[in-house]
């Protein structure tokens, strides 16, 4: 097999007022999986856009075995085999079609030609050929893919760009959304694809470990540069790696502010929902108290979450704060009762993306600016300086449109909204999902301050090493039940993965 | 017992649940139902082959608006302005028969051609000027009212009556062939070859399955590399096709161009390609469901005036029949 390589020689973007690419110097070539690594806007995902074709406006020059090429359009990208799966799999596929057609859909949209009807029953069988190739048994080629879990589609996105002649693979953070066992069956895959065919993975991720293990070179960025390039060998550290993605050294563990402890407030007992995604959970929150809800994806966080805001349907269950049992059917009950949500899906759920950070900041409490229905705008703006200078939320003005700020002010802005409306208990629900390792330490300090002040914070989330330097306590759970329930200082990142993986004997050291 | 079954395991139809199989089929079960009783209540007056022929004559002329309305919505598009665009067709139809004295042939060809070119206006606002659909549209609606008025100097055109231009028409009357275009059996043949086209065209062809494609995901279309305003383009002509042969349709049943005599059709057909939607699971736009959605208001009007209910109170039925539609689409589904 000839190996086939892929260059970029001083690559640039600029968008408006920042570069986001700046004379980058890539290079891969075909047998090896490469790692692309760096925080959050380093620009890995603006420069696999370059290699893709979906960023037609950059400067410099792309190479394909020495010779230059012009990635300015999706399909010039596909007919060198470059294939990308992004990181959002909803924004590749297409729900109201079969699993059949888009898997091959490449195969429709070019290698169609001439021939203007499409062959039905060649279609499914090659598709069903695509997904034995993957070892992928439980997807039916006829269902519509909106019906399919998430982890499903992402394996429809990589058997469609496989199946098409494909010599580089992007994978854009290929294993957030998949379980242990879904992530080893990509990585069988990824190493059975690079072990037959003449390909190259490029794969981006933010879990270190996962990269140590499956991948045999990396390069690194910050700030749209390159900032280190090199062989992983078994003395390669996550440690040094977190370095160069910082360029600073970094201090994993957020020191734990002490905190009195007060009276049980906050109580659940027995709630579940109407999905059965949640089964009979009972827990408690102290004053003053940070609770970690750990568990894998899907083990039922978020539903855990949102059940408790009224934002999924209960089936049973009583809520009670200081012992008087609250009455939460919608989730504007809840922000009556005092209880604020900070969701995952940030910009879908948790920010209003394209209103001032002003308007965000008064949203949950808008009532207590008003004059008779009338908003007082003197008021939001008092409320919003407020929080933007005591959240440190790095903005132009307060009349900037959220969209434009980074991850981390999103959800600094996201966190302020519920500040605003002075809540009893704050849910948070993968607050640092996103957001790069700086801001996360902000945000860190922000909930350690809100839980100072008296109030309940519960704070789901699957990064173990994040729960177990946060929280007091940690319910753990597993396929919507709760398996233990831990006190922090006396446990373990392996003891919490005992149970969230549905360990029902006691921990053994 | 057999609930007791039913309750420990959701039954199956294939891959579905018993209960997701009734509402994807529910539109051609209450089109069933509604037959079963209309011929119980009127037995072979309901039932009987002129009574079928009845019913596919009414139905036709909302079918082929509706086929339009298909394709359009297939890639996730919206039309206000179709039967507005229609009506100003129909106007051109009898006038260049009438008027100008022109073949059938002809004046078919000249109507599609002119529906073609002013559907360039609606593609210029939509592609060019990126206005919203449904906005863009909503705009053309007076502009075709007004323009096609002004065609005809503000009144129907007819047999018998003289040109704009105070001049005899060339033409004196409608010939047989004109007024068979909307007569059974002819206008049934022709909706049926409508919507045959536009099943295999979305189906069957890779056109078809790009536009459901961008219907879909918009931008997955796109950065898959198909051209989706070319495609947006190919819906929109071929939309006004389909228009046109409505507005011959309508000319012909009405022996005359009446003004804004195609207006009316707008929600009707929309209201068929809601109801057609979900037919057979497919969840989007399709011309066998959007058939079947034509035929179920078609259906209910003739059953319903059969037995007696007075054809003022029937708008309120066909609402009903969209609601459920559209309920048995929302209602069951899971929230995000």
């Amino acid at each position: 097999m000839e190996r086939i390589k892929l260059e970029t020689k001083g690559v640039s973007i600029e968008f408006p007022g920042v570069k986001a690419l700046e004379d980058v110097d890539f290079s891969i070539e075909t047998g090896n999986i490469h790692a692309v690594l760096g925080a959050n806007g380093a620009g890995k995902s603006t420069l696999m856009k370059v290699l893709a074709g979906a960023n037609p406006s950059y400067t410099g020059t792309v190479l394909y075995n020495g010779k230059p090429v012009e990635l300015r359009t999706p399909s010039s990208a596909k007919e060198l085999g470059i294939q990308i799966v992004y990181q959002e799999v909803d924004t590749a596929l297409i729900p109201s079609l079969s699993v059949a057609e888009n898997v091959m859909f490449n195969h429709i949209v070019m290698n169609m030609g001439k021939k203007q009807f499409m062959k039905w029953p060649e279609i499914r069988n090659e598709a069903k050929k695509v997904l034995q190739r993957l070892n992928i048994t439980d997807i039916n080629v006829n269902t519509l893919v909106g019906s399919l879990s998430l982890a499903q589609k992402q394996m429809v996105l990589i058997a469609r760009a496989i199946q098409s002649s494909c010599s580089f693979l992007i994978l854009d953070e290929p294993t957030a959304p998949l379980s242990d066992n879904e992530t080893e069956e990509l990585f069988r895959l990824v190493k059975h694809l690079v072990e037959t065919e003449n390909i190259a993975i490029i794969f981006i991720s933010h879990r270190i470990h996962e990269v140590l293990r499956i991948c045999s070179s990396y390069t690194i960025m910050r700030n749209g540069k390159i900032v280190d390039r090199s062989m992983i060998t078994d003395k390669t550290t996550t440690k040094e790696i977190v370095e160069k993605m910082l360029g600073r050294s970094f201090e994993e563990n957020f020191p734990k502010e002490e905190v009195p402890i007060g009276e049980r407030a906050f109580e659940i007992e027995h709630l579940s929902d109407t999905e059965g995604k949640v089964n009979d959970i009972s827990l408690y929150v102290r004053r003053g108290e940070i609770v970690g809800i750990a568990g894998l994806v899907g083990a039922g966080k978020s539903e855990l979450c949102k059940t408790i805001f009224g934002a999924l349907k209960k089936k049973e269950g009583v809520l009670k704060f200081n012992g008087k049992a609250l009455n939460i059917k919608t989730p504007s009950d809840a922000v009556k009762s005092r209880i604020g949500l900070v969701p995952e899906e940030r910009r879908k759920e948790g920010v209003l993306v394209s209103d001032t950070v002003d308007f965000n900041l008064s949203a949950a409490c808008l009532n207590r600016f008003c004059k008779l229905s009338f908003v007082d705008k003197s008021k939001t703006r008092e409320n919003a300086d407020h929080y933007v200078g005591s959240l440190g939320i790095k903005t132009p003005s307060i009349e900037q449109i959220v969209k434009n700020l980074s991850g981390g002010n999103q959800q600094k802005v996201a966190v302020g909204k519920w500040l605003a409306a002075d809540c009893d208990v704050y849910i948070f629900d993968e607050p640092t999902k996103g957001v790069d390792v700086g801001a996360k330490s902000e945000i860190f300090k922000l909930i350690n301050d809100i839980a100072r002040d008296n109030n309940c914070v519960i704070y789901a989330s699957c990064e173990n090493s994040e729960l177990l330097s946060i929280t007091d306590r940690i319910y753990v759970l597993f396929d919507g039940k709760v398996m233990a329930e831990l006190t922090t200082a006396l446990t373990s990142e392996d003891e919490i993965m005992h149970y969230a993986v549905g360990g029902k004997a006691p921990y053994q050291k | 017992m057999g609930t007791d079954v039913a309750l420990k395991k959701p039954m199956m139809v294939g891959n579905k649940t018993l209960g997701r199989f009734m509402m994807d089929w529910a539109a051609v079960f209450a089109l069933v139902l509604c037959i079963v009783i209309f011929t119980a209540i009127r037995g072979t007056a309901f039932f009987s082959k002129a009574n079928l022929i009845n019913i596919l004559r009414a139905m036709s002329i909302t079918t082929i608006f509706a086929i339009a309305a298909t394709v359009t919505m297939a890639p996730d598009g919206f039309d206000m302005s179709a039967c507005t665009l229609a009506s100003f067709s129909a106007y051109i139809f009898a006038s260049s028969f009438l008027w100008f004295g022109m073949p059938l042939f002809v004046a078919a060809l000249v109507t599609i051609v002119f529906t073609m070119v002013l559907y360039l206006l609606t593609m210029f606002l939509i592609l060019v000027c990126k206005i919203p659909d449904m906005l863009a549209t909503c705009a053309l609606m007076f502009v075709h009212q007004g323009l096609g008025l002004w065609w005809t100097g503000g009144g129907a055109v007819s047999s018998g009556m003289p040109t704009r231009w105070g001049t005899q028409p060339i033409r004196p009357g409608w010939t047989q062939e004109f007024l068979n275009i909307g007569r059974a059996p002819y206008c049934i043949i022709i909706m049926l070859a409508c919507v045959l086209f536009a099943f295999i065209f979305l189906n069957y062809t890779k056109h078809g399955r790009y536009l459901y494609a961008m219907g879909g995901n918009k931008t997955a279309a796109k950065l898959s590399g198909i051209n989706v305003k070319k495609y947006r383009f190919l819906a929109g002509m071929v939309t006004a096709v389909f228009i046109a042969i409505g507005a011959m349709v309508v000319c012909s049943r009405n022996s005359a161009a009446q003004i804004t005599g195609c207006d009316n059709y707008l929600m009707p057909s929309l209201s068929a390609v809601f109801v057609g939607r979900s037919v057979g699971g497919a969840e989007k736009p399709n011309a066998l469901g959007t058939m079947v959605g034509a035929a179920l208001v078609a259906v209910l009007e003739n059953g319903l005036t059969m037995c007696g209910v007075v054809y003022y109170v029937l708008p309120a039925v066909k609402g009903g029949v969209l609601a459920l539609a559209l309920i048995a689409a929302y209602a069951t589904k899971k929230e995000e």
